[in-house]
């Protein structure tokens, strides 16, 4: 796992080709923190009323969710999960790429990470407080989610400490928490750039709250480095426990097709699989739109290619090892489920999936599509829509083919499926838009870590000339 | 959504109570009420009027004088009867504090045995139907009775001197009472007439009998008595009023225990497959007009002289293994008809039974049991052209609904229109009562008196339990009214005519006696001696299916019936038991017929009869002979809030020429697709879910090793500290997959109706459902049912995974749902391998119920004893949990543990062949220990290790000596 990530990106000669040679401290903060303090221009205005629009979408949506009851989606008596639970395990899987790229990274000294981690951190944060949300929506009694939560209670009842959906409230609450934590205390440096930059009285005072007093010196950077590498230290095992419980929903039970050893593995890789396809699929709007193209260059997305061209080869052999064992293990339920998975009534969605996780994936062999902004832009968009289908169709072909051929029955989505997913991408791209207004979409403190490291490394080559 | 109509109801309602406030508004501030207040004044009146007789009263006060022997909070049982196609079918109906709530079967009566069938515990919906006429109505207006009253005394003097102008119609009547008040009423005006039009009569069973012996008689099938049973087109397991007599005589002879070596055998020719189909040890698909063959081939076999058709191989071949079986059996053998076939099969088959010593003895010939028996075709056809001939000013119709169902080519319904005084009795304000001039709203059965008889003649008296609902009247009294007794009581007049023929010193405890009991003992017809069968004349070639087209089969619906029970929820969402169809019938297409014409099920076909065209959606039968089109009566009806538009009304193609088959009609393909609601998806499969074993296989030896899965456990000790294990085993070789089970599980844990979209969205919440699953060729399939309740695994995978302990298990063996606790995550049913969870997707019980049901009356429908679920949780079955803890309560009183047999959960009191077995697994002499250490005993899924509590005794069939193996093992 960890070598999938790092080896890639450790062929990359430390950050050379990822500044341009003429930045300096002061031109990199000016970049960066212009969006913040410049009025925002047409761009952002459409992004932001669109994903205004369709966040009303989601709120109505769960408005009328809460009013008619479950009922109004497509699940039925045999295919009790439905887009719920697929949008909440895709979620939490892109909600986990933002702090194994930015821990993971940082902790095999991926320099480049730079120029992403904090959007990407963000992109974490906001997917996994959406993830959270669904299994909240999905309950038939919405408004009883808390008796998962162990608290002293008249009725002196605990949760049932058995169930993974305890172990996933678990998971997903302290990962909100870390990621929450993670990504503000990378952002403090930041915010005190932005607030010595402030023009305005109002800026000066809220970031300055923010910013708890920081004022750059050298006990504070050692004091902040070391804090920031024990989380970053900490978040990789947390990524791989909650994705791994992630898959233990499924692989606690007893349903053909859901109870595999090889899921938690698998939910892993497949969340950072899914992350970093989401990582680019942002970081090009982002790049275009703050006009940050001189910090977010080919060279970030040749490295981010080269992770998901890795993670779309173990997905691949994942699939293959579900087909091996279904056959190898000789249960005749779990070969009707596999059978039924390559020609049953969803076949042509998984064979979509195959062809977005594991067939264009392997473009990336080639440099030139690595460099291609549009053709990784477009394969990265594509991995997500596979990877929210491979969610679907582990819910789908389990619980539509289980054991009795007298239960087996179709799923078919309704309009309110739809405004529901819908709606959370465009919430999800709202929090987005607001972001980059209020905070600064790239670590400057990193950048400018990184054009220090880069001047050193032309020093040296200087003085070896 | 079809809520839409729930939310009518609720604007109704919504608005009812604001007209109301706007009038007391309006009375306080305006002294002066001018003519828009006074409307909005008598609007309100009006709708406070139904609403008192509707709404249960909300205050709590306790009784004035507390009726004989309640005790709050234990129900009492009354014996009654309720009506299936005008017979009796008798059953103790529970009452909670006066209001009726559960049907259960009259265990002393030998038609019933306790077991009951799927229309009789659905009587109870019907009786709190919201649908059900509340007023009598004059021309489409609202009136009164007392209206209608002076309507019929303002004519009656005129039929006094002719009555000839006077008629009555009504459906079979079997009670005394009621055909000695006719009686009364033909006296009072000579000439009157009494037509009777039933759908599904015995018009041709008793011309067979009287082609025959010379005697309109009609036979009763004992078939405890034979040991084979040939049945000619006859459902005998089918729905009717003899189902439950008939299923539990024949399941005596076809359980498969330790040592039985011989079981009954069954032999059907049949053109649909049938619930009698479904048994048979050897069947042959047959078209119905093609049945005469064979019954004249047999006769042939025993020498009649007869002129002998060439018949195809396989019914050659059939009729040979037959007649050996027949002759291998001697006397233990019978033959029966189906009442669709002509009377000459009818006297064949008489002719049959007499040669091989049945008669007498498996089968009794009985008088009719209906009152002054006619032949209904002709009855009506002579009414219609009376009426048509301008000789009828006055027809009074009890009950049926012949603008329905009458043959299409009388044109009932316009005949109707041209009588001058058209008075209709009936429940529900339908399509005759729509053409007529006076309505007036019967009394349901279980709140009236009344007297019915049994299919075998024994009188049942049928008690009220409740206060009529609505302002219905009984049709003794509107029969009393016609001869001028304007205030007679039901209860005086049944009891008058009991008076007369009780023949007992003390009158007043004879009739206790028979209240207590439900029937009048003595009142059975004995079997009429009979002489000699006749062979009937035959026409040459009688039998041949006319050249060209289709032929069309009629049979009652296994929910609707004739039409009287389409406005039943609980029927409708009963599935079919081949094709898993609710809420509407399809036209059932032979899978050869289906692939030629290239249909699939849900596609529409047109059948062109005559003049009469019919748009269907097509179902594959699995089973049925190629060439004919089988059709079941009495769905698309025209009126009734749950009724109406919901399947396709058949009615026209049907005639008095061809009453039970249409030869010659034109099948094409229609235009469209409609979804079926159905509740099981697949019907084939390939896996050994369902385990079936020939007696040969069965009596070689145990045949299922217990299948656990090897583990490193060992196998868990059975909890010792508790006395009771309970635990439930279904002997498959018996059960028929009648659906009584199911509807008595709805009836007794107040399951919720969903509705037809809902069924589509596959959301069904039957805690209980029948599996079909069909082998061999789907011409000619084997056909097994699989009755799945929740399996009480003692090892359950829905336990260990809800996240707030909702679903747990108990001290004695239960997997027990706490609804208070669920929160809805449906992990329980996503991993349970049998999913017989069920959840509420909406409120079905609880603010988005169904059409009108959600109507406030409804609530007096539910069981007090068990909870009515919410939205957003999961239920499931709890093996009548409230029965256990009645039985144990009662138990603890006396310091004793409950005997085996006390707790009978709901599925199995129904079960009309005890199929269904419930006990204590901790008391190793109990009734299902005993059966768990059958050879044939397995559980489903058992490999998976979940140790179900539920578990099932294999299908075993006769194995014949010219067949070693069953139908279904050609592949």
């Amino acid at each position: 796992m960890s070598e999938a990530v790092a080896h890639p990106a450790a062929e990359a000669p430390s950050g050379a080709t990822y500044l341009p040679r003429d930045a300096t401290y002061g031109s990199i903060t000016r970049d960066i923190a212009a969006p913040v303090f410049a009025p925002a221009g047409w761009r952002w205005w459409t992004a932001f009323l669109v994903t205004l629009a369709l966040t009303l979408v989601m709120i109505f949506a769960i408005l009328w969710l809460f009013i008619e009851g479950v009922g109004i989606w497509g699940v039925n008596a045999d295919v009790v999960w439905g887009f719920a639970i697929t949008n909440y395990v895709w979620w939490i899987g892109i909600g986990n790429a933002g702090t194994l790229i930015s821990s993971m990274l940082l902790l095999t000294r991926q320099r480049w990470r730079a120029s992403i981690n904090r959007f990407a951190e963000a992109m974490t944060l906001f997917a996994a407080a959406i993830a959270g949300l669904f299994p909240i929506l999905h309950l038939g009694r919405p408004y009883l989610f808390y008796w998962l939560v162990p608290y002293p209670n008249v009725m002196t009842l605990w949760p049932q400490w058995r169930s993974p959906l305890v172990w996933d409230l678990f998971a997903i609450a302290s990962y909100i928490i870390f990621s929450l934590l993670f990504w503000y205390t990378g952002l403090i440096p930041d915010l005190a750039s932005l607030r010595d930059r402030a023009r305005t009285r109002f800026g000066q005072l809220v970031f300055g709250a923010f910013a708890l007093g920081w004022r750059g010196s050298a006990r504070q950077w050692r004091r902040f480095d070391a804090f920031y590498w024990a989380m970053a230290a900490m978040a990789v095992p947390l990524v791989i426990s909650l994705h791994s419980v992630v898959g233990l929903d499924f692989a606690a039970g007893l349903m053909p097709g859901w109870q595999e050893t090889i899921f938690p593995p698998y939910f892993v890789v497949g969340a950072m699989f899914s992350g970093f396809a989401m990582v680019v699929t942002l970081a090009v709007p982002i790049r275009w739109g703050l006009r940050l193209e001189t910090f977010i260059t080919p060279a970030h997305f040749d490295a981010m290619a080269k992770i998901l061209l890795m993670g779309s080869i173990i997905m691949g052999a994942s699939y293959a090892t579900e087909w091996f064992l279904a056959w190898y293990a000789g249960n005749v339920a779990e070969r009707l489920v596999t059978q039924f998975e390559l020609s049953g009534s969803y076949a042509p969605l998984y064979w979509l999936m195959l062809l977005f996780n594991v067939a264009l994936p392997q473009l990336f062999w080639w440099r030139r599509t690595r460099r291609s902004l549009s053709a990784i832009f477009a394969i990265a968009i594509l991995i997500n829509v596979g990877m929210w289908l491979e969610r679907l169709l582990i819910i789908l072909n389990t619980l539509s083919h289980a054991y009795l051929p007298a239960r087996w029955s179709d799923y078919a989505p309704t309009v309110w499926d739809w405004a529901l997913l819908l709606g959370t991408l465009g919430f999800f791209t709202f929090l987005f838009v607001c972001f980059v207004r209020l905070v600064p979409a790239v670590s400057m403190h990193e950048v400018r870590q990184l054009a220090h490291a880069q001047a050193e490394l032309e020093d040296d080559d200087a003085v070896l000339a | 959504m079809s809520r839409g109509d729930g939310g009518l109801r609720d604007t109704w309602w919504r608005r009812t109570g604001h007209s109301d406030r706007t009038a007391e508004r309006s009375a306080h501030e305006q002294p002066a009420v001018d003519r828009r207040h006074a409307l909005k004044l008598m609007a309100g009146i009006a709708a406070m009027q139904t609403t008192a007789c509707s709404a249960p009263p909300e205050e709590i006060v306790p009784y004035v004088r507390m009726p004989e022997r309640l005790v709050i909070g234990n129900p009492l049982r009354f014996a009654t009867s309720l009506a299936l196609n005008g017979y009796a079918r008798p059953v103790i109906v529970e009452s909670h504090e006066g209001r009726p709530t559960k049907v259960e079967g009259n265990p002393d009566h030998p038609a019933s045995r306790g077991a009951t069938d799927a229309f009789a515990q659905a009587a109870i919906l019907s009786l709190y139907d919201p649908g059900r006429s509340r007023v009598v109505l004059q021309d489409r207006q609202i009136s009164n009775w007392d209206a209608l009253l002076k309507a019929v005394t303002d004519v009656a003097p005129t039929w006094r001197s002719d009555g000839s102008r006077l008629r009555i119609l009504s459906g079979v009547v079997t009670s005394p009472t009621l055909a000695s008040q006719i009686a009364t009423v033909l006296d009072a005006y000579p000439g009157a007439r009494w037509h009777r039009w039933q759908p599904v009569n015995a018009d041709e069973v008793r011309r067979g009998a009287e082609l025959a012996f010379g005697r309109r008689l009609e036979p009763r099938y004992r078939l405890d008595q034979a040991r084979t049973v040939l049945s000619l087109d006859a459902d005998l397991l089918g729905n009717g009023p003899e189902q439950v007599r008939h299923a539990h005589d024949f399941s005596g002879n076809r359980r498969a225990r330790r040592g039985t070596s011989d079981l009954a055998s069954l032999h059907v020719a049949e053109p649909t497959l049938t619930l009698t189909g479904a048994q048979a040890d050897r069947r042959l698909p047959l078209a119905r007009s093609a049945v005469l063959g064979v019954a004249r081939a047999l006769a042939a076999r025993w020498g009649a002289p007869l002129q002998q058709e060439t018949l195809p191989a396989a019914t050659l071949a059939f009729v040979e293994a037959v007649r050996n079986e027949l002759l291998s059996r001697g006397s233990d053998a019978l033959v029966a008809v189906g009442e669709g076939q002509p009377a000459e099969v009818h006297a064949l088959g008489h002719w049959l039974n007499e040669r091989i010593g049945a008669l007498g003895h498996g089968v009794e010939m009985i008088a009719p049991v209906e009152a002054e028996p006619v032949d209904h075709v002709g009855s009506i056809k002579e009414l219609v052209a009376d009426i048509n001939a301008g000789g009828v000013d006055t027809l009074i119709l009890f009950g049926g609904n012949p603008a329905f169902d009458a043959p299409a080519d009388l044109g009932f319904g316009d005949a109707l229109k041209a009588v001058r005084l058209t008075i209709r009795h009936g429940l529900h304000d339908d399509e005759t009562s729509e053409l007529c001039h006076w309505h007036v709203p019967a009394l349901h059965e279980l709140e009236s008196w009344g007297d019915l008889a049994a299919p075998d003649g024994a009188i049942g008296i049928v008690q009220p339990l409740i206060t009529p609902l609505y302002d219905g009247r009984s049709p003794h009294e509107l029969l009393a009214a016609l001869v001028g007794r304007l205030t007679a009581s039901t209860y005086e007049i049944v009891r008058h005519t009991w008076r007369a023929r009780a023949n007992a010193s003390d009158f007043e405890s004879w009739w206790r006696s028979v209240l207590r009991d439900g029937f009048i003992p003595g009142t059975r017809h004995a079997a009429v001696a009979v002489g000699p069968a006749q062979l009937p004349r035959l026409q040459a070639d009688i039998g041949a299916l006319a050249s060209g087209g289709f032929e069309i089969v009629f049979s009652p619906d296994p929910a609707a019936w004739d039409g009287s029970f389409a406005e039943n929820a609980w029927l409708q969402e009963l599935s079919r038991p081949f094709t898993k169809l609710t809420w509407g019938n399809a036209a059932h297409l032979a899978p050869k017929d289906a692939q030629a014409l290239g249909v699939s099920d849900g596609d529409r076909v047109l059948l062109s009869a005559g003049r009469s065209q019919i748009e269907i959606p097509a179902a594959v039968m699995p089973g049925q002979v190629s060439g004919t089109i089988a059709l079941t009566l009495g769905c698309g009806r025209r009126t009734g809030a749950i009724a109406r538009d919901i399947g396709t009304d058949l009615y026209p193609l049907r005639t008095t020429a061809s009453l039970w088959n249409r030869l010659g009609v034109v099948l094409s393909r229609g235009s469209g697709h409609v979804v079926f609601p159905t509740t099981q998806g697949e019907r084939m499969e390939g896996r050994d879910l369902v385990r079936s074993l020939t007696s040969a296989e069965f009596a070689s030896g145990p045949p299922y090793e217990e299948a656990l899965p090897v583990s490193l456990y060992t196998a868990a000790p059975r909890r010792t500290h508790d006395p009771y294990a309970w635990a439930m085993v279904i002997d498959q070789s018996v059960c028929i997959g009648c659906n009584a089970c199911i509807a008595a599980c709805q009836a007794e844990n107040n399951t919720p109706v969903v509705g037809p979209d809902e069924i589509r969205n596959h959301r069904d919440m039957h805690w209980l459902r029948v599996d079909v699953y069909f082998r061999g060729l789907p011409e000619a399939p084997a056909v097994a049912f699989q009755p799945v309740p929740c399996m009480h695994c003692e090892k359950a995978p829905c336990e260990p995974v809800c996240p707030v302990e909702a679903s747990v298990h108990d001290s004695e063996g239960l997997n027990v749902q706490v609804y208070n606790r669920c929160i809805g995550t449906r992990f329980c049913q996503a991993n349970c391998p049998y999913k017989v969870r069920r959840f509420n997707f909406y409120g079905y019980a609880d603010g988005q119920e169904y059409s009108n049901l959600g109507d406030p009356l409804l609530e007096a429908v539910h069981n007090p004893d068990v909870s009515v679920r919410a939205r957003g949780v999961m239920e499931k079955c709890t093996y009548c949990v409230q029965r256990i803890s009645r039985a144990r309560r009662s138990a603890e009183k006396e310091d004793r543990i409950i005997a085996d047999g006390e707790v009978v959960t709901a599925c199995q009191q129904a079960c009309p062949v005890d199929a269904l077995v419930f006990g204590n697994l901790n008391d190793p002499s109990s009734r299902v220990s005993r059966l768990r250490h059958e050879p044939h005993h397995y559980a489903l899924l058992g490999e998976l290790g979940t140790r179900p509590r539920t578990t099932y005794l294999a299908q075993v069939r006769q194995a014949f000596p010219d067949r070693s193996a069953p139908p279904w093992a050609d592949r």
